[in-house]
């Protein structure tokens, strides 16, 4: 698609944006007015700013559409096939990586409890180690190292060896020096 | 109490407060330690190809705040630390543009254009030594002027500007950013009005948070950590890693070549060279006091006019040393100045502006904006000790790069060897790490990558960032001085037009976008 097409499209989607806002999300989901009657002074309510800020958005966004239909036909796409290939594939790496670094370490505390450790709910085990390093070693090193092997099309043993170095030096870096930090997901738990 | 007697308590709350130290019998203190790692730590980052001062300064802030807590003695180690990172990162950027063509950040791209050639003639050392001394000149130049500009700024801005010039300057101040930063002024605006809705999520005053869908997470508004990182750092991270998955290029092999002549700086190196220090020092140091307007530019047009002044052998371009001067004494001079609008109107201008705000806000305790340097007969002002102690630490560090910078980031050539595309998703997992650190929930993970796809999209449909982190930041200010303005004025809704000065700030606020307007419209008119 063109670039100018893609810049009409982004008008028209904040212009769209914006109308939605004003006629509905703004009646909708604000309780006070743009002015207020409160012990016989006018204020101002809370739908005011995000009124105000709507009502500019839909102006910038056709002053924006008109001036883009001046413009010269552009060629180049800001964002193409490759570019949504790309995202898809550095999102399913950043998914991976959260939710192993999410369900690893109760799973496995599930799963020794299960055959017959008895040692207590993640919740309890949260800030034990090993219990607590186990999801962010692991999703971490899936994330940092599942987003190298996009970027460099191959799964290179020594980008998996980084990745684990990398997620250990942040264990060091966030968690040795500090009784009061958890890690991710340990606050969650 | 007097001014000068705040710049005391300042200069001995750096030096004295917590120490942590000794050397030779002499306390150091933890301000001092955080200002001497920040600097060296900063060389390091800005060494590295792909990062840059704002990367370490998001990494480091909740790593910091953990370490000092949420009170006011926190400010001046953390503000330090800050302000090293700011300094050691300009003059870091210069080492992989003059040693190997790769500027590693985007000011640094047109000490290129001379640097390289420098060192491909053998004159690396040099190089670097023309433009460590350019670029500690302009920072510290820069600095003078914050130091003599902020306080009368702010004291002229307290004395003359009420609720509505103040809600008048800060619609300027938002105008202005939008307009000049990009190449569309639509864009910029769209961007900001963007941002500022985005603050206006799950805010406001009445019990029920408006636009939250009725949502708990939603209820106390985005944090702001979470959208500004998401936006600046992610965003950056996701385009940045793209651009390599779609270059997929080798690394060049990186042909050395050995040192040879006189590559020291001598005395009469630093006679050429100090006319395009002094003028490029002077054209950073007003660029940087405009909100908005970043160090690339400073850098170009410090080049572009030393090339109209150069009369030299070696013309620009192909290695000559008054190119390097006029570059990194540009485009370090923007960093002191960016400082003025942010201490004196409380407006960031810039990236690095707006971690010293994120930070101020995190921790609490100080406030920056005009009222930092308002005197109160018989009493001190906090906040006045802790802007005169932040000008100490920008002293010292320039110290530091004055004395140890140059011999330490000559020592950093080596970090041009790190992969960026490993790099950089190490960088994204400490990001997020960061981010939880500071709010121990999954859902502010989320959130930052949601603001990060949505900082990609913006990088990637060509619209700022900037004025989207800005607008959000000075939105709920905003509405504040806006709802003040209002009531001050007895429900008066032309308060905005109330005053001569609040109309000149409107009235400039529109000329700057009308006039910007045109000029991003004349390009499109050619065939």
């Amino acid at each position: 698609m063109r670039a100018d097409l893609w810049s009409l499209g982004v008008a028209a989607v904040v212009a769209v944006f914006a109308l939605a806002t004003l006629l509905f999300w703004i009646p909708a989901d604000i309780e006070t007015g743009v002015v207020e009657t409160f012990r016989r002074r006018v204020i101002i309510g809370d739908a005011l700013a995000p009124t105000v800020v709507a009502i500019a958005m839909l102006a910038v966004a056709g002053l924006f559409g008109v001036t883009e239909l001046l413009r010269p036909r552009r060629e180049s796409a800001p964002f193409d096939r490759q570019s949504a290939l790309f995202i898809v594939r550095v999102a399913a790496a950043i998914g991976a990586g959260l939710a192993l670094m999410v369900y690893t370490g109760p799973l496995t505390v599930d799963a020794i409890n299960a055959l017959g450790g008895e040692i207590g709910s993640y919740r309890q085990l949260r800030d034990t180690v090993p219990y607590k390093y186990l999801g962010y070693l692991a999703g971490g090193t899936v994330m940092v190292g599942g987003i190298v092997a996009v970027v460099e099309q191959r799964l290179a043993r020594s980008a998996a060896v980084a990745a684990v170095l990398a997620v250990l030096v942040h264990i060091v870096l966030y968690d040795l020096p500090f009784d009061d930090v958890l890690l991710p997901p340990n606050g969650d738990q | 109490m007097g001014i000068l007697d705040h710049v005391w308590l300042g200069v001995v709350a750096v030096f004295t407060e917590a120490p942590v130290a000794s050397l030779f019998g002499v306390p150091i203190s933890i301000t001092v330690v955080m200002v001497v790692l920040g600097f060296l730590g900063g060389i390091v980052v800005g060494a590295a190809p792909g990062l840059g001062g704002p990367f370490a300064m998001a990494i480091s802030l909740p790593i910091l705040i953990t370490i000092f807590g949420f009170n006011p003695d926190a400010l001046l180690p953390v503000l330090g630390f800050m302000i090293g990172i700011m300094k050691g990162a300009t003059v870091g950027g210069a080492v992989p543009a003059i040693l190997f063509n790769t500027p590693g950040t985007p000011d640094s791209l047109m000490t290129t254009l001379d640097g390289f050639p420098m060192t491909k003639k053998g004159e690396a050392g040099k190089a670097l030594r023309v433009a460590h001394f350019s670029s500690a000149s302009g920072d510290t130049f820069s600095d003078l002027v914050l130091f003599t500009c902020a306080p009368f700024l702010a004291i002229a801005v307290e004395a003359y500007l009420d609720f509505p010039e103040k809600a008048a300057l800060i619609v300027l101040s938002l105008a202005f950013i939008s307009a000049v930063v990009g190449d569309s002024v639509w864009k910029g605006l769209l961007s900001a009005l963007f941002g500022m809705f985005v603050a206006y999520i799950g805010t406001g005053e009445d019990t029920h948070p408006r636009l939250s869908f009725g949502s708990d997470a939603l209820a106390g508004g985005l944090p702001l950590i979470g959208v500004v990182l998401g936006v600046l750092i992610l965003g950056e991270v996701f385009k940045a890693l793209e651009d390599m998955w779609r270059e997929k290029r080798a690394t060049d092999a990186i042909a050395a070549t050995p040192p040879s002549g006189d590559n020291r700086l001598r005395l009469r190196d630093i006679r050429r060279i100090a006319p395009f220090v002094g003028i490029s020092a002077a054209i950073g140091t007003m660029i940087g006091a405009l909100p908005g307007i970043g160090s690339t530019l400073a850098a170009t047009l410090g080049y572009a006019t030393g090339r109209k002044l150069h009369k030299g052998d070696v013309p620009f371009g192909e290695g000559t040393p008054e190119g390097v001067a006029a570059t990194e004494a540009a485009n370090s001079a923007v960093s002191g100045a960016n400082l003025i609008p942010v201490l004196s109107l409380g407006i960031p201008g810039n990236v690095a502006a707006v971690f010293i705000i994120l930070a101020t806000e995190t921790i609490s305790g100080f406030n920056p904006g005009p009222a930092v340097f308002r005197l109160v007969p018989d009493q001190i002002n906090s906040e006045m000790v802790i802007a005169f102690g932040l000008f100490t630490t920008m002293v010292l560090a320039n110290l530091l790069n004055w004395t140890i910078g140059g011999a330490f980031m000559r020592s950093m050539g080596v970090m041009v060897r790190i992969p960026k595309q490993r790099l950089l998703p190490i960088v994204l997992l400490l990001t997020l790490t960061a981010i939880y650190v500071q709010r121990p929930e999954m859902l502010a993970i989320y959130i930052a990558l949601f603001f990060g796809f949505v900082g990609y999209l913006l990088r990637k449909l060509n619209f700022s960032v900037l004025p989207f982190v800005i607008g959000f930041i000075l939105a709920n200010n905003l509405e504040e001085a806006v709802r003040q303005a209002f009531s001050a004025t007895g429900s008066d809704p032309w308060f905005l037009f109330s005053s001569p000065i609040s109309i000149a700030f409107m009235a400039i606020a529109t000329l700057v976008v009308v006039f910007f307007a045109r000029g991003s419209r004349k390009p499109a008119r050619k065939p």
